[in-house]
């Protein structure tokens, strides 16, 4: 959409920062939600694809379900709503707590689905033109860059031991951790030689030549970005202010 | 007369090991040459390559002795920033030797580690690329070429350093025959320009486009006979 | 091992793939590999041989359609099951060596499923001496040479005696006398009954083995001859 793909990268990162610090700090059950719909309409007008990225993310939902289950079992407060043989498992304000939890975490998940609308090269550039270290915002975007590779690798020799004759779901549990155990050379192995021969590419194209080194791309923050940076911190500081006074 | 690219007596050992993988390597390659390198594996072709290009002794130490003269300098002598402007290396796994999210900042990559202007970048960026042939996909990523198109963008980070010089360490071993096709097409276009360049091959069916073929044996080279042992 | 005959080792059926961000790598594929054959599958880059290999192995569940080994549909078999059946050497041979002793890259899988000691030395004994490793123990095997990890590879993955192997670019980066020393060992498989897939881009080694080749290109066989 429009309006993402103008936006400098560093504001996104803000907008994001400001959303989950809000999901952090405020603790009433009706302002979270209000934050949470915020961080939804945030995305789509950013125009990230909010429900795509939460369905690929199905296994963190599952995870957040379980620990707002466990938060509202050992955090009892308030009339019992479910009790077996006279012990209170599931009460009113354990089930509060354990949804504030769940809406925390989707703030946070829903609000990171905005950098989706960015590319990890204008991120890293940003986050060079804030002054941190090259080499830092460089190491990160080889690490994003081979990522994909990194798990390829994992599955592949996953599959390559299995087809040695082993079923995993057949062995007892010690033999398992051996299978693990003996995966991790070819994953080292792998890892090691990636490195070396991605250095010397490095070092052949001059890496490192001088202290400093130019940017070909270069971002430029706008008077709107300007603007969303300031309200948006100053919405946060505001929010989390008038809801820890009055909620 | 310089050479652009001379080797003489050149010997060296990896450290930790008992034998000289190179034994007094003599060579002199001309400018506009396209000079190929055959031999068994583990023969030391590519120590070879790693010393014309600094690898050796600057990244890789071993025992080293002898002379690597780019246009006459040693380049023991020189720091590897300064050799990377007088000689590009394209390796052998596309994979491993392009790490940007997107194909412009890795032809970028070099003349930025040089300090150069970012209006001569720009410039260098649109060269190359129409020089390779790849200009539609300035901004796409590297990640979803194919092996061909990915070497071919490996040549335009290193044409991008205005290098004379060009050394491909068995840049074709993983590509399918298209992909050969066009970085032997391009090999051809930097002889042209006058280019020089030395191709490190398994594959005889490459070897159609060198002036000249050596082969080391015994950690020598020596004029291609047709037997490799 | 199975029976050195013209039967049908590995059935596809209208069989179609995609992997989870993308288009259908291979499209409507019917196939049927016999033993007895050497099959090479050749194709430009990205035109899905890779991923036919890891298909016909059972490495990865066609989304629609069914792929059988045996007759038994790859679905519902297991890794392991398949590696009994099929062995898959990668291109890329370090991604299945898991030791750093050569002996125990062989022993392993067999010292996990409980094969008595003697038995397992004399198989390790065995294969070191058909694959010519003998002389390399003690070596670690990250020092070894790409053929002979390679070697090694193969040597580790008969241990199960499949009765099948498929190969993906094993020619990447050998010479012309380690390709030799590859073509020999493939011959000996092929005595031994084992039907092969070989998939590459190197015509001259396909020419000089093949008895039957398929070509790719968009994830469409666009010809299969003998």
């Amino acid at each position: 959409m429009i309006a993402g793909e103008n936006l400098d990268p560093r504001v996104k990162l803000i907008i994001v920062m400001c959303l989950s610090t809000m999901g952090v700090f405020i603790h009433n059950i009706s302002v979270l939600f209000g934050i949470l719909l915020i961080s939804f309409l945030a995305a789509v007008i950013f125009g990230a694809r909010v429900f795509t990225i939460v369905k690929k993310h199905k296994s963190f939902i599952y995870l957040f379900i379980a620990i707002s289950i466990m938060q509202s079992i050992f955090s009892p407060s308030g009339a019992s709503i479910l009790s077996i043989k006279g012990v209170s498992i599931l009460t009113m304000g354990g089930l509060e707590k354990g949804l504030i939890m769940m809406e925390r975490m989707s703030v946070v998940l829903v609000s990171a689905s905005i950098m989706t609308t960015t590319t990890t090269r204008k991120v890293i550039q940003g986050l060079v033109q804030w002054k941190i270290p090259y080499e830092v915002a460089f190491m990160t975007s080889i690490a994003i860059r081979f990522l994909p590779v990194f798990m390829e690798e994992m599955r592949d020799c996953l599959t390559a031991i299995q087809l040695r004759g082993i079923d995993l779901k057949k062995i007892p549990l010690k033999k398992k951790i051996q299978i693990y155990s003996y995966i991790f050379t070819p994953i080292v192995a792998g890892t090691f030689i990636k490195s070396q021969k991605l250095s010397m590419a490095m070092e052949t194209r001059a890496f490192r030549a001088f202290p400093n080194r130019t940017s070909y791309l270069v971002l430029n923050m706008q008077l709107q970005d300007y603007m969303f940076i300031t309200l948006s911190i100053l919405l946060t500081i505001a929010v989390i202010i008038v809801s820890s006074l009055y909620c | 007369m310089t050479f652009p690219l001379e080797v003489s007596e050149l010997q060296f050992r990896y450290q930790g090991s008992e034998t000289n993988i190179l034994r007094g390597v003599n060579l002199k390659v001309k400018k506009g040459e396209i000079l190929a390198l055959v031999g068994l594996s583990g023969c030391g072709k590519t120590t070879l390559c790693y010393c014309l290009c600094g690898i050796i002794p600057h990244v890789i130490q071993g025992d080293y002795k002898g002379k690597v003269l780019i246009n006459g300098t040693s380049a023991s002598e020189m720091k590897l920033p300064g050799i990377a402007t007088k000689l590009g290396i394209v390796f052998q796994d596309p994979d491993t030797q392009l790490f940007a999210p997107v194909v412009e900042d890795e032809i970028a990559f070099g003349p930025e580690n040089l300090c150069i202007e970012r209006d001569e970048i720009g410039k260098r960026i649109s060269e190359v690329l129409k020089q390779v042939g790849m200009e539609r996909y300035r901004l796409g990523s590297p990640a979803i070429l194919s092996g061909g198109q990915k070497q071919l963008i490996a040549l335009a980070s290193v044409l991008s350093l205005h290098t004379e010089i060009f050394i491909f360490d068995e840049a074709m071993s993983q590509i399918d025959s298209e992909g050969k096709r066009s970085i032997k097409e391009m090999i051809c276009q930097l002889k042209n320009l006058g280019k020089t360049i030395v191709m490190v091959e398994h594959d005889f069916e490459n070897l159609d486009i060198a002036d000249r073929i050596m082969v080391m044996r015994n950690g020598i080279l020596e004029p291609y006979n047709g037997v490799l042992k | 091992m199975e029976e050195n005959n013209n039967i049908p080792y590995i059935k596809m059926q209208e069989a179609a793939f995609r992997y989870p961000k993308g288009d259908f790598v291979i499209e409507n594929t019917s196939l049927t590999l016999f033993q007895n054959e050497f099959t090479a599958v050749t194709g430009p880059n990205g035109s899905g041989k890779t991923t036919l290999g890891k298909l016909i192995v059972g490495i990865v569940k066609p989304d629609c359609g069914s792929v059988k080994i045996l007759n038994r549909d790859t679905r519902e078999m297991t890794l392991g099951e398949i590696g009994k059946k099929v062995g898959y050497l990668f291109q890329n041979p370090e991604r299945q060596l898991f030791s750093m002793n050569i002996r125990e890259e062989i022993s392993f899988p067999m010292e996990i499923r409980g094969i008595p000691k003697e038995k397992i030395k004399e198989k390790v004994d065995e294969m070191l001496e058909t694959f010519s490793l003998t002389h390399l123990e003690g070596i670690p095997a990250f020092k070894l040479s790409r053929g002979e990890k390679q070697r090694l590879a193969i040597a580790s993955i008969l241990v199960n005696n499949p009765g099948f192997f498929v190969m993906d670019e094993p020619t990447t980066g050998l010479d012309a006398e380690r390709k030799k020393d590859l073509s020999e060992l493939i011959s000996n498989l092929q005595d031994k009954g084992i039907g092969m897939v070989v998939i590459s881009h190197d015509l001259p080694f396909i020419k000089q083995h093949a008895d039957r080749t398929i070509t790719l290109s968009g994830g469409k066989i666009i010809d299969d001859s003998r």
